[in-house]
């Protein structure tokens, strides 16, 4: 097996205390750093991520696997072109004003971080005002995510899509929603341009919106 | 049958003359307008009103810090249990640093003692208010995964349910104990009048479990085990809740005792009436079932009648007609939820 396979398996079983070791030994072998980046940790989460989509592992599994990652990625870092970690860009992801859950839109968050972007995370009950404002910080942002847990907060989300339709960087950026509600005909009809029911598949629908 | 042979029939799958049925707790916002539709004052008076077979009796709770059982533990040590700040699941708890045992205990968490905060002659009290002839169903929640996932934090404590385990047994163990004693204490002072509780933990999304069923049968179900076996030495019945798509933990359900699964999340996934009936007739009841995620909250009352005619042919008894989440929010038109009753109530011939 050679050490990029090793890493990959590392990050799959989510072995966050040996990942970091075995990256070094990688990298002191000569291995590429973007090929361990690339193969060894991105490649592994999107099996991470197609697995957890067919039900044959579950969040906690995920979860350490992208623990995993981090801690390979922490090593990495000082051997990589500033910005090869978030390559994709930048994605600004929140839940909207007066929806409290976030357990789904972390997830969100950390499969689509794990997949090549810089993620800033504005948290839960974000106001319209707040995601804009971010985004004017940051204009370079490709996606904003969005997510309802609740269909009384699906108005919410109906209403933040509508303010970022409205925005002169609209055409700029790329919206995508989520959560248990929410389902692909209701995304269609707020003007969202994607809608994604789980985590791995969010993650897969960010790489699609920006490649598009 | 009055509410009580109705829900003893249906818990036995035993012929019924129609479906219990239960409104659920509706949310606070949802309270009013209800009450407005059927012109009465108060939440108790609007549970006659529509018919509801049940009576649901919260488990008095009051601390310094908290009057809620189901807030019982102050995982960010601060003194206040439930701050906005901390209203996230995800939120780091008092135990999210720990990284073995020792730190778990160097935490001192300072675990309450049920027999402080519960009265007994509190619990007697709101008991005795019930109706008559109501199903007492006691909501002790005892949402011990749910309450372990947050003294860590969720997403540290399902990490460590993988990488360091020995630490979340130890909390969990702990927590259980507080509700079990809790429990203990509740159907002792109520003996004989209440015939249901509900507990329950959240382990489902909408489309399949959080934590795999190993994982489940490792720290929710031994807990749950405990609690059911308290319940069923007072005869009392145990409907157990959990959001989602829980149909592959149902198994592990059934052989712990749980009496009903509540609330059958119509649309997750593989929470269909036929499914669940094809997968678990005759093993186990069910509660719930008319989607709130959609047909309550945007259908008519002649689909939600619809809904209530194809869940009673699935289920002859072992149902009992509910809402697929018990808080009903403020988007529920009340002429919805009055659809609901009528259809269950209906005599067929």
């Amino acid at each position: 097996m050679s050490k990029i396979q090793e890493i990959a398996e590392l990050v799959e079983k989510g072995k966050a205390k040996l990942v970091g070791k075995a990256v070094q030994e990688a990298i002191d072998e000569g291995c590429e750093p973007t090929a361990i980046l690339n193969e060894g940790m991105i490649d592994a989460m999107a099996v991470v991520g197609e697995r957890f989509k067919n039900n044959e592992i579950f969040v906690p599994e995920m979860l350490v696997a992208a623990r995993a990652m981090k801690k390979g990625v922490e090593v990495l870092k000082p051997y990589l072109a500033t910005g090869a970690t978030g390559a994709l860009g930048k994605l600004i992801i929140a839940t909207v004003a007066g929806d409290l859950h976030d357990i789904g839109k972390n997830l969100v968050a950390m499969m689509i971080e794990s997949a090549g972007f810089e993620v800033i995370d504005l948290g839960v009950d974000v106001p319209i005002e707040k995601i804009v404002e971010c985004y004017k910080e940051n204009p370079d942002t490709k996606i904003i995510a969005l997510s309802a847990l609740l269909t009384t907060t699906m108005p919410s989300l109906r209403d933040t899509v509508a303010a970022l339709n409205g925005e002169d960087f609209r055409s700029d950026i790329k919206v995508m929603v989520g959560g248990a509600p929410i389902t692909r005909e209701f995304a269609e009809e707020i003007g969202a341009d994607g809608y994604s029911e789980d985590a791995a598949s969010a993650a897969t629908l960010a790489k699609e919106l920006v490649s598009a | 049958m009055n509410s009580k042979e109705r829900f003893y029939a249906t818990i036995e799958r035993k012929p019924v003359d129609r479906p219990a049925c239960w409104m659920g707790m509706p949310t606070p916002t949802a309270i009013p307008e209800l009450c407005k539709f059927y012109g009465v004052d108060t939440f108790n008076e609007l549970k006659v009103a529509c018919g509801d077979d049940f009576y649901a009796v919260e488990v008095p709770y009051k601390s310094p810090t908290c009057s809620a059982l189901y807030a019982a533990f102050d995982w960010y040590m601060n003194g206040t249990n439930v701050d906005t700040e901390h209203r996230t699941l995800t939120a780091d708890g008092c135990f999210a640093e720990c990284e073995d045992i020792e730190d778990v205990e160097a935490v001192n968490f300072p675990w309450p003692d049920p027999e402080l905060y519960i009265d007994p002659e509190e619990c007697k009290r709101l008991v005795d208010e019930a109706p008559e002839d109501k199903v007492v169903i006691g909501m002790v929640w005892a949402c011990h995964f749910q309450d372990v996932c947050a003294a860590f934090g969720m997403q540290t404590c399902l990490m460590n349910m993988v990488a360091e385990p020995e630490m979340v047994h130890a909390v969990d163990d702990k927590i259980v104990a507080f509700y079990e004693k809790a429990l203990k204490i509740f159907l002792e002072a109520t003996k004989g009048k209440v015939q249901a509780i509900l507990i329950g933990d959240d382990m489902g999304s909408q489309r399949g479990l959080m934590i795999s069923p190993a994982l489940i049968e490792e720290f929710v179900i031994p807990g749950a085990k405990k609690l059911i076996d308290i319940a069923h030495s007072y005869g009392v019945k145990v409907v157990y809740h959990s959001c989602g798509s829980i149909v592959d933990a149902i198994p592990l359900l059934i052989e712990a005792g749980v009496d009903a699964i509540h609330p059958i999340q119509a649309l997750a996934a593989g929470m269909q009436p036929d499914n669940l009936k094809a997968k678990f007739e005759g093993q186990v009841s069910f509660c719930g079932g008319v989607d709130t995620q959609d047909l309550l909250v945007n259908g008519t009352p002649e689909m939600v009648k619809d809904k209530v005619k194809e869940l009673r042919g699935y289920f002859p008894t072992g149902l009992i007609v509910s809402p697929s989440h018990e808080a009903i929010q403020s988007d529920v038109p009340p002429v919805n939820i009055k659809a609901l009753f009528d259809e269950a109530q209906k005599i067929y011939d």
